[in-house]
């Protein structure tokens, strides 16, 4: 009996499958055309999935809290001053004041991040020469030299030389040597990197001596950034006070709205194949009328005949989801995501290397499932109730 | 050879190769994995607190700097959502 | 009896404005093993009293039995599976699927039962070869002759090895040569024990030496004559 049956399916199966055959040109670009709005979803879902990880992952461990000064509602320097209110806050372990800002490279038209900082003083800066693919990192008492991300040496053409110089804002020229080379491994975060000691940073930006950008403050318990931010901000009015959950949770929301924005775009494409199959499965042409009739009196039941309409759209739908999660995968992981880089993170001048592997659950593939598949099948087989109720002598009149 | 079994095939051919990647995912993720020490002292050592995927915007390297009262944006009310701002480069007669 | 009918009457879309009374009352008994011709001009009711004999629909009134088995009372689903056990059909214009080859449109009915795709083929072929178009097998429907067409429509009708046989008006599109053919192969059928009912009003058809009793139809009743 249920040998018999599932016999029975595979027959059913069997026809489906030669139904489709019978109308490959129909049925394969509509399976394409359905594998390329899944491998468009799937594909931003990947992106998302792997870029709030990433970030997720290397904010981990970012500054607590970071201190940033407001002057007429934009940024600007931070008095040094402020040091020692800040260290009277109780809670506060350290605080390490830093430059950090953009320079912009006229004679290529890119845009380095500098930071200036003494890396003896933070966490884990002993370890930072393990983070070099060359050299070493400098002290705080060097003067003029420089670690560098990858893009760095190829975008100004630096070849062997180990010297390069910028412009301040007097256009006068402020040389560094390199004394060491971020890892590739580290790209993701070290790219664009030029860091240096806080007195060359000031130099190069011409920031007055008393002046830094922001300050990072580290707390001794993780579990009260939030008070202390308060306190920081109570103390300090005129500073913008920005705490680790904040900017992890800008970060998610960022990749989240992108997202969402081109998800959006998609749903639309979607929502117009969903129109074109209903359509395409709600108009019986008098052909498969005919057919439904020949088969029903041929003794198919209504059963057998949905079930060959559940097969089609299943094995269209099924196929083109594997298909295009397939070719998702293969866009992202081995091509960064190339057509959507525009979309998720803009244009760069120096192109930052994008190694994504998102870390797919069950869940990212059901999502993309429900829907894509979902409601082609409810779009599909639903109508078909109606063309198997045909009744069987339509095909004798 | 019936039709479902060339499905079958079909589908098995499908899961090989997606096998085949996934394995390769799983290594190309322990390959990450093993760099994520790196990583971490990198963000520590220098106070990272953004990842480097493009580089054009003035708070890209920073979406802490980037608030409601940036300077030029769309309108006031506009969290400027994209890093650059818009989705290609500008054309090179439009740059100075 | 093999096919019994008891005052059955069937009235299409009944209760509306386009109510038509297809059979009026009619009684029938048919043994197995003869061979019944319905006669009658079209519109007569004698595709309606084929499509009950063929388990298509229940009466609207009166009893039908086909094999023993009441039909009134059955639902569409048990009809389908009592019509797949008991009955053979052959179109008036054959009914087979242009696109599918012989053979696929031989075994057709097959699909449901759950026969597994050797065995299809082996019925399928063994009926081919019994009607002499065995070298037909792999052609698709649309492009063999109407002769070869009208044979896989008797060997489709053979397949599941029903004991009746129900044929519409099968020789309206076929020439006189093919139309005795047709009729010769009906009379083997007979001979082989099958139940035979056909509509026509084609003396070929209705003169045949096989055709034991001729059943005139007039306005859904039957005229003794």
């Amino acid at each position: 009996m249920l040998r018999s049956s599932l016999e029975r399916q595979l027959n059913i199966l069997d026809y489906a499958l030669s139904s489709l055959w019978r109308r490959r040109l129909k049925s394969l670009s509509i399976m394409l055309v359905f594998a390329a709005v899944i491998f468009l979803l799937a594909s931003f879902q990947m992106v998302t999935t792997s870029l709030s990880q990433a970030a997720g992952r290397a904010l981990a461990r970012a500054p607590e809290i970071t201190v940033q000064r407001m002057v007429a509602g934009r940024q600007e320097t931070i008095p040094l001053a402020y040091l020692d209110k800040l260290s009277a806050i109780f809670g506060i372990r350290k605080v390490v004041p830093r430059i950090w800002g953009y320079h912009f490279d006229a004679s290529n038209g890119a845009n380095y991040t500098v930071m200036g900082l003494d890396p003896a003083v933070m966490p884990l800066g002993e370890s930072l020469n393990l983070t070099l693919a060359e050299g070493r990192f400098f002290t705080d008492s060097e003067k003029g030299k420089a670690v560098v991300g990858q893009a760095i040496p190829a975008s100004m053409g630096l070849a062997d030389r180990r010297t390069f110089s910028l412009f301040r804002p007097d256009l006068t020229l402020k040389p560094f040597t390199i004394t060491g080379v971020f890892a590739p491994g580290t790209e993701l975060l070290t790219h664009d990197l030029i860091v240096t000691t806080l007195a060359d940073a000031r130099d190069l930006f011409a920031i007055p001596p008393d002046r830094v950008t922001d300050f990072c403050v580290y707390v001794a318990n993780p579990a009260e950034i939030q008070t202390i931010a308060r306190k920081i901000a109570d103390r300090l009015p005129d500073t913008r006070v920005l705490t680790r959950p904040q900017i992890q949770k800008t970060y998610q929301v960022v990749f989240g709205w992108r997202s969402g924005f081109g998800s959006i775009c998609l749903l639309t494409a979607l929502a117009a194949f969903a129109i074109l199959a209903w359509d395409k499965a709600s108009g019986l042409s008098p052909e498969e009328r005919r057919e439904i009739g020949i088969l029903k009196v041929l003794g198919w039941e209504t059963a057998d005949v949905l079930a060959v309409r559940f097969w089609e759209g299943l094995l269209i739908s099924a196929l083109a989801f594997g298909v295009g999660c397939l070719l998702a995968w293969i866009h992202v992981v081995y091509f960064g995501a190339a057509l959507f880089r525009p979309v998720m993170v803009g244009w760069s001048v120096i192109y930052p290397p994008l190694a994504l592997v998102p870390n797919l659950a069950l869940a990212d593939f059901l999502l993309i499932f429900a829907f894509t598949v979902m409601p082609y099948l409810a779009v599909t087989v639903i109508p078909a109730w109606r063309a198997a109720t045909v009744p069987p002598d339509s095909a004798i009149r | 050879m019936r039709p479902s079994t060339i499905l079958f095939i079909v589908l098995l051919l499908l899961l090989g190769a997606e096998s085949g990647l996934a394995f390769h995912g799983a290594y190309l993720r322990a390959e990450q994995r093993a760099q994520e020490p790196e990583l971490d002292i990198v963000t520590a050592g220098l106070g990272l607190s953004d990842l480097c995927v493009a580089t054009e915007a003035r708070y890209t390297r920073n979406p802490a700097a980037s608030d409601r009262v940036v300077p030029f944006m769309d309108h006031p009310g506009a969290v400027e959502h994209f890093p650059t701002g818009s989705f290609w480069a500008p054309p090179p007669y439009m740059r100075f | 009896m093999l096919i019994e009918l008891q005052q059955v009457t069937k009235i299409y879309n009944q209760g509306r404005a386009n109510e038509v009374k297809a059979l009026d009352e009619v009684s029938l008994a048919i043994a197995p093993g003869s061979m019944v011709c319905l006669r009658g001009a079209s519109g007569s009711g004698k595709s309606t009293l084929l499509a009950i004999i063929g388990c298509i629909f229940p009466p609207t009134s009166g009893k039908a039995a086909i094999g023993g088995k009441p039909l009134s009372r059955l639902p569409d689903r048990f009809l389908t599976i009592h019509r797949r056990q008991f009955i053979g059909f052959i179109f008036q214009q054959f009914n087979v699927l242009p696109e599918l080859s012989v053979l696929d449109n031989v075994t057709l009915p097959l699909l449901p039962l759950g026969v597994p795709p050797r065995e299809r083929r082996e019925r399928g072929l063994r009926l081919l070869e019994q009607l002499a178009i065995s070298h037909r097998k792999s052609f698709a429907a649309n492009q063999i002759s109407g002769g070869e067409l009208q044979r896989v429509a008797i060997a489709r009708a053979l397949v599941n090895d029903p004991p009746i046989i129900l044929a519409d008006e099968p020789t309206a599109h076929l020439d006189t040569r093919l139309s005795k053919e047709f009729m010769k192969i009906m009379a083997g059928l007979k001979a082989a024990g099958k139940t035979i009912v056909i509509t026509s009003h084609d003396p070929l058809v209705t003169e045949h030496a096989a055709v034991e009793r001729i059943v005139d139809i007039r306005d859904g009743r039957i005229h003794v004559s």
